[in-house]
């Protein structure tokens, strides 16, 4: 038998590619905050960060080689290929015999939603693309799915290292879980899941724009997948192992649009009839004939699939809302953006919502939005301040892992006085105010100092905020002791501002010679 | 006052057979050789390290409370994610002796840990504690977890009824509340009943339901540390607990130690008053736990040792 050494690379290199990022996307420790460049060489949040090294490597990879973006960078695209492997559909050796057979392409459908996707891309916002970005939904399956596995495997090993006093690894509790962001993450590893288990890359050469786009270029790529018309004796194994289903043994050809490069083809014929080789391109195809009524059952499946994806949404609808027991927070009307991502608008337009900053934020307080902040901001993240969580003060680290640039890479420096929001005193709510006791937890939380606390009465000090010092981080909101709503909330700037320097004062220097003990 | 009983009773006892009225007289002129430990000691002028060694030394030095096999903790402020020198954290110099010193003693082990605010791994990592810690043996613990902490009955608490604390706390041998000197936004003054709360998981309980009470009544857990070691080494003035810069600290180069949580702090906010005025009544916690019968105020009352080294 004859390896097929085109295909162990290919798996090999999958493999690692697929590891790696699914340890990004389930790190809940921060091990993997310095091995983003996998995340940031994905062909839409390349795009979306204008890296025009990055675009221009992956069209020109394409161009030479074919769609091996699809087989060994996706990740989306390598969890199908771990998905349909289970069911060794199309496998050599299957005992159910299940195997692949041709499909016609169902262009209309795979260029509408490429052209929608690059119009709704251009008119400034991610709404469409957030959702069939091979990447994101790969972040958002390994976020919302993945990552909580992670962490209760690491809370079992922390559990008996602590009785070892070692806390090497530590309990990790996750804050994150986000009903809608889990259900939507589901719902597309459930589809995709059928899809793949059925027919093999169908999401990949129908719905996805980034398998479509590179279509367009693979159609004409330099190496490509060749039947010799000549071996060839239309015996069909070379299709029944198609998981692209782009093989027509009938016509003896490979549509080089919808071929992934996965090579599982290669060492199927038994007269060596199939070859990946350098082939000029606008050679001239032969025509591919009408598709069987068989054919078209795929369009049929797509189409229940889709259905009842979107039959979920209005359930998924009920669980949205930004109310704790009835009364609204009216400070949080508009979502809080992460430091470095300037404004809302730039936010909308580059954000595709893949969760890595999410899974990075140590302190969890990077959540999923729900339905309150609009279609156009569905599971994009915001910042929710809860109990002790908040903006920690010369942390950057979503500023450095967003792949997308939708979150600018910030200085500490910078960091500390980026106005993402303003923090809004409600006197009227304050415990100093209704209770008559001392708190100052606000102020005590503050690194700016922009709630400080004033004279109140009998002694007592209640909050007073400076706006032009204070950066949203959220301290404050996050320890107030008052419930439901807190006695003092950030307000989102829709567009970030430079807050002024809390204004130092000279050093008092004391003479130790001087110094008494005081008592 | 214990210790002080039983080392007059012991030497009392042990001399009587040679000539007891030549003791009583020698114990009550205070020229004994076997002079009674101090209530309070206060060095000033030294580095962390050395005026620690001189205060336990004073006390009759690490052992006395330390024993052989001994699991113990150690708690310091590390509070913020702040560098040393800006005082929002325990001199983590200080932290490093103390951990050699238990170590010395033959402590098995030694676990260090708070309940930080900002991120626990930054603030472990850049108030320099974890690796001074760490370089002398000890283990820090994380105290970010709710799974860390289990709930302690404070049956006399007048607030607080019931607290959850962290066990690594709850299963020492003995322990060492080890704060640093600061203002307080909320609290006046944070030294070492302040600091006691971040032995526990939830402080927005103590927001919500009078601070001042709160902690005093937490400083009612019945494992008492056994020093209240105070750093002021370098203390905060204002802007406190956090400090916005280096202005708003000072360096005093003073360390208070006492097993009266009250008589520390009292002696403490002395201390602070010599750079920045605060009236003691305002820090409410400190006179609730006089009540309590945690301690005095009334230094006078103590034997307090006061050195200066040069």
């Amino acid at each position: 038998m004859k390896t097929n050494i085109l295909k162990v690379i290919t798996v090999a290199v999958a493999s690692i590619v697929f590891a790696v990022l699914l340890l990004l996307f389930c790190d809940f420790a921060g091990w993997m905050q310095d091995f983003p460049d996998l995340a940031r060489i994905q062909f839409i949040p390349a795009l979306l960060r204008g890296s025009i090294i990055a675009v221009v490597s992956l069209i020109l990879m394409t161009f030479i080689f074919g769609r091996l973006y699809c087989s060994i960078i996706c990740p989306f695209g390598i969890l199908q290929d771990i998905i349909s492997w289970f069911t060794r559909r199309g496998k050599k050796k299957n005992r159910r015999r299940l195997w692949f057979r041709y499909a016609k392409p169902q262009n209309i459908l795979r260029y509408s939603i490429l052209a929608l996707c690059i119009i709704s891309l251009l008119s400034g916002t991610t709404a469409l693309i957030s959702h069939l970005d091979p990447y994101s939904n790969f972040g958002r399956i390994a976020t919302n799915l993945f990552r909580p596995v992670a962490v209760v495997l690491n809370n079992i090993v922390s559990n008996v290292g602590e009785k070892f006093h070692n806390y090497d690894i530590y309990h990790v509790t996750l804050h994150t879980h986000e009903i809608v962001s889990i259900t939507f993450a589901a719902s597309v590893l459930a589809a995709v899941a059928v899809m793949s288990l059925m027919r093999g890359r169908l999401f990949c050469n129908t719905i996805c724009p980034v398998g479509s786009l590179l279509g367009l270029i693979s159609k004409y790529s330099l190496f490509k997948i060749t039947i010799n018309q000549e071996h060839c004796t239309g015996c069909g194994l070379c299709e029944k192992a198609c998981k692209a289903q782009c093989i027509s043994s009938k016509n003896k050809h490979v549509d080089g649009s919808r071929c992934v490069a996965c090579f599982n083809c290669l060492d199927r014929c038994r007269e060596n009839g199939v070859k990946y080789r350098l082939s000029i391109p606008f050679h001239k195809v032969p025509a591919v004939a009408r598709p069987s009524i068989a054919d078209r059952a795929g369009r049929r499946d797509f189409l229940a699939t889709g259905v009842a994806v979107a039959a979920t949404l209005p359930f998924v609808h009920t669980l949205a809302a930004n109310r704790h027991n009835g009364i609204i927070d009216e400070t949080k009307l508009t979502p809080i953006t992460p430091p470095g991502s300037i404004s809302l608008e730039h936010f909308k337009k580059h954000c595709t919502a893949c969760h890595l900053c999410i899974t990075h934020c140590p302190q969890q307080i990077l959540k999923p939005a729900k339905f309150n902040f609009g279609f156009s901001y569905l599971l994009k993240p915001h910042l929710v301040f809860y109990e002790m969580a908040y903006c920690n003060y010369g942390c950057t680290v979503c500023s450095e892992i967003c792949p997308n640039g939708a979150i600018h890479r910030l200085t500490s420096e910078e960091k500390q006085v980026t106005q993402i929001g303003i923090a809004e005193f409600d006197q009227s709510r304050c415990v100093v105010f209704t209770d008559n006791t001392s708190c100052g937890a606000c102020s005590e939380h503050c690194p700016t100092q922009a709630v400080h606390m004033v004279d109140y009465k009998d002694g007592l000090t209640i909050p007073h905020v400076l706006p032009e010092i204070c950066i949203g981080c959220g301290a404050c909101e996050s320890i107030c002791p008052v419930i439901p709503v807190k006695a003092i909330n950030v307000r989102a700037n829709e567009v970030h501002k430079i807050a002024e320097k809390p204004v130092d004062e000279e050093q008092k220097a004391v003479n130790q010679e001087d110094l008494d003990f005081g008592f | 006052m214990k210790r002080r009983e039983f080392i007059r009773t012991a030497a009392a006892v042990g001399a009587a057979a040679i000539s007891f009225d030549k003791l009583q007289a020698a114990v009550n002129s205070s020229t004994v050789a076997i002079e009674t430990a101090p209530d309070l000691v206060a060095v000033m002028g030294g580095e962390p390290a050395q005026m620690l060694e001189r205060g336990l030394k004073e006390l009759g030095g690490i052992s006395k409370f330390v024993k052989n096999g001994h699991n113990v903790v150690i708690k310091p402020n590390i509070g913020w994610d702040k560098a040393p020198e800006m005082a929002a954290n325990t001199n983590p110099e200080l932290i490093r002796a103390l951990v050699e010193q238990c170590f010395k003693a033959g402590a098995k082990k030694v676990t260090v840990f708070d309940h930080t605010c900002d991120n626990w791994q930054k603030c472990y990592e850049n108030s320099g504690i974890k690796a001074a810690a760490e370089a002398a043996g000890a283990v820090l613990a994380p105290g970010n977890d709710e799974s860390y902490y289990k709930e302690v009955n404070i049956p006399d608490g007048v607030q607080l009824k019931s607290a959850k604390i962290h066990r690594s706390l709850l299963e020492a041998d003995v322990w060492f509340n080890v704060p640093v000197l600061k203002n307080h936004g909320g609290a006046k003054m944070s030294i070492a009943m302040k600091n006691y709360m971040g032995i526990v998981w939830d402080r927005k309980y103590f927001h919500a339901n009078d601070l001042q009470q709160c902690i005093a009544d937490l400083c009612l857990f019945h494992k008492k540390p056994a020093l209240n070691i105070i750093d002021a080494y370098r203390c905060m003035r204002k802007n406190g607990p956090q400090g916005r810069s280096l202005s708003d600290t000072s360096l005093l180069k003073a360390l208070i130690v006492s097993s009266d949580i009250v008589a520390a702090d009292t002696a403490a906010v002395g201390l602070f008053n010599q750079v920045e005025t605060m009236d003691i009544k305002e820090v409410g916690h400190i006179a609730i736990g006089e009540n309590f019968r945690l301690g005095t105020q009334n230094l006078g009352k103590l034997n307090v040792k006061r050195i200066k080294l040069n």
